[in-house]
């Protein structure tokens, strides 16, 4: 309020009065909110704050950097794969063939898909079995090659489930299968993360729920005498608003120092030849310089949550007085 | 009126403060001064009766129209109720900053009135660090800093010394001139007398009007 007076306050000079407590509390915790700054629970918030978004950042960034590294494996996917029709007692090759083809042709990502003639296996087979030995009783598996879109993949997960629940005996073969069940594990990686971001946003938004709660029945007298000074609870909610915005920014940014520091180790430790350092398995030093100023958002974030909850908490407490 | 399921402690009461007026509210202690005067600033409601405020019933007005009302009042709290996180000087600007002017526009002002009280040297102390005399003359610079339409006190000098209390009667008889009401409960007959002004006697829960 006194502007003038004491805004911008020497930290210096409250530093040698006080101590360290004094300065910590200056930094971290001192509002200028007509509301009271709730003591030690002010710090113990900024606390909680920075360790929430510490997690979230981590979250964010295991997200990001695995989504990365999966853009880049599916790149990879380019080319052709093979199905191999293997003869069944349930059904004859030919109708496995087509229940196959029939199934590649509603696939998205599937660019065109050949059943290989026997002439063509014959082909295929006749430098390891010899020219003639490939005879008619042999029991030749029917072969499919498939081209598909390197840029639009399909799901070979979900094909290689639909061609063998459509076709029994028959399987998908690639030699990029493995990499498919990565992309798999690193999808739902990307999904845990996110997962994570979500948890640890939920329990941001309890916490400050219930700080504002205990923070209103704390100060009952002062809320009391705001109203019948005149003040609506609109005045009020701004007040302690003002409080968690300033918690929420200053413990969000003491997370994010935190998270980049983390990230900036691992990819430090990587030493850059030492093969990649991982988080859960998941490569991590993918997060690039143009994924931190989405970091930046987190303490943004933070205080944006803060501000949010704190206000609409605010406003259904007050309408319960008079 | 009553407190939860106890005794009716006002009963019989009924009065008309003219606008401009200066009233004493006089009674032996626990007569229900103070209760009639949370009526006033909205602070209870009444169990019965009517009570009407600048022609407002105020037993039915809704909630978010309470704080238009309770601007135009302002309230020397028996106890002081200060804020003891805020300076004094932020304690008497609160009216102002709540009514949503700016500090800019209320500084000097504020400031006077602290000098006037006899705070100017106190304006950065907070209150638990003020006297209760202090304590007492911070309340009624916070009560009277936004001019309003009506002033209720309740016991307003009884911490302080007989020279503060005849200065701060001037004080409130300065703004009864300005165009405030005022109603001032006490006990203090040397005070009534000094003022001469009419006094609403409570006693056993009935009020009667003398002078
Ligand atoms: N909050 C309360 N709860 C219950 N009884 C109360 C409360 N406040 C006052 N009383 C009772 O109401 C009566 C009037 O009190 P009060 O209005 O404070 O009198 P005065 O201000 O004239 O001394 C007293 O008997 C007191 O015990
Ligand atoms: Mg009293």
């Amino acid at each position: 309020m006194a502007e003038s007076d004491d805004t911008a306050p020497d930290l210096d000079a409250v530093s040698e009065r006080k101590g360290l407590r004094a300065l910590v509390n200056t930094l971290l915790v001192e509002t200028r909110s007509v509301m009271p700054a709730a003591g030690a629970t002010g710090l113990s918030l900024v606390l909680v704050i920075a360790a929430m978004c510490f997690l979230a950042s981590l979250a964010l960034g295991a997200a990001l950097s695995v989504a990365h590294v999966t853009a880049g494996w599916t790149s990879d996917l380019s080319g052709a794969i093979t199905i191999e029709v293997k003869q069944s007692n349930e059904m004859s090759s030919d109708e496995q063939v087509r229940a196959i083809l029939y199934i590649l042709s509603d696939t998205k990502g599937v660019k065109s898909a050949r059943a290989l003639t026997k002439e063509d296996v014959t082909a295929l087979l006749e430098p390891w079995l010899g020219a003639g030995n490939v005879t008619d009783d042999l029991p030749l598996p029917h072969l499919i090659d498939v081209r598909i879109d390197a840029n639009a993949p399909p799901d070979l997960i979900a094909l290689s489930d639909a061609i063998s629940m459509a076709a029994p005996g028959a399987v998908l073969d690639t030699h990029r299968q493995w990499q498919a069940q990565l992309l798999h594990a690193a999808r739902a990686a990307e999904f845990l993360a996110y997962a994570v971001l979500l948890v640890v946003t939920a329990t941001t938004i309890a916490i400050i729920t219930f700080a504002t709660r205990a923070g209103l029945s704390a100060n009952r007298e002062v809320v009391e005498v705001l109203h019948l000074t005149g003040a609506r609870d609109k005045f009020i909610a701004a007040e302690v608003q003002r409080h968690f915005l300033h918690l929420g920014f200053r413990g969000g940014l003491i997370g994010l120092v935190l998270s980049v520091a983390t990230f900036l180790l691992l990819g430090l430790q990587s030493g850059g030849t030492a093969g990649e350092p991982s988080l859960f398995m998941l490569p991590v030093s993918g997060l690039r310089l143009g994924d931190y100023p989405a970091l930046i958002g987190v303490p943004v974030a933070a205080a944006l949550v803060a501000v949010l909850t704190a206000r609409i908490t605010v406003m259904r407490t007050l309408h319960r007085l008079l | 009126m009553r407190y939860g399921m106890g005794p009716e402690v006002l009963r019989d009461v009924s009065f008309h403060l003219a606008p401009g007026s200066f009233h004493f509210l006089t009674g032996p202690s626990g007569a229900g001064k103070t209760s009639l005067l949370k009526l006033m600033f909205m602070a209870s409601r009444p169990s019965r009766g009517l009570i009407t405020m600048f022609g407002r019933d105020i037993a039915t007005l809704p909630r978010d129209e309470l704080p238009d009302l309770r601007r135009r009042v302002g309230v020397v709290f028996q106890e002081f109720r200060l804020l003891d996180h805020l300076t004094t000087y932020e304690n008497v600007a609160l009216p102002l900053k709540i009514q949503g002017r700016t500090e800019a526009s209320y500084r000097a002002d504020v400031r006077e009135l602290l000098a006037w009280v006899g705070l100017g040297e106190r304006m950065q102390a907070r209150p638990p660090t003020l006297s209760g005399g202090e304590k007492q003359r911070a309340a009624i610079a916070r009560a009277v800093v936004a001019q309003p339409d009506l002033l209720l006190a309740d016991e307003p000098t009884g911490n302080v010394d007989p020279e503060m209390g005849k200065r701060l009667l001037r004080l409130f008889m300065e703004l009864n001139r300005l165009g405030t009401s005022i109603l001032i409960a006490t006990h203090d007959q040397a005070l009534v007398s000094e003022a001469g002004a009419p006094e609403l006697v409570l006693k056993g829960g009935r009020l009667t009007v003398r002078g």
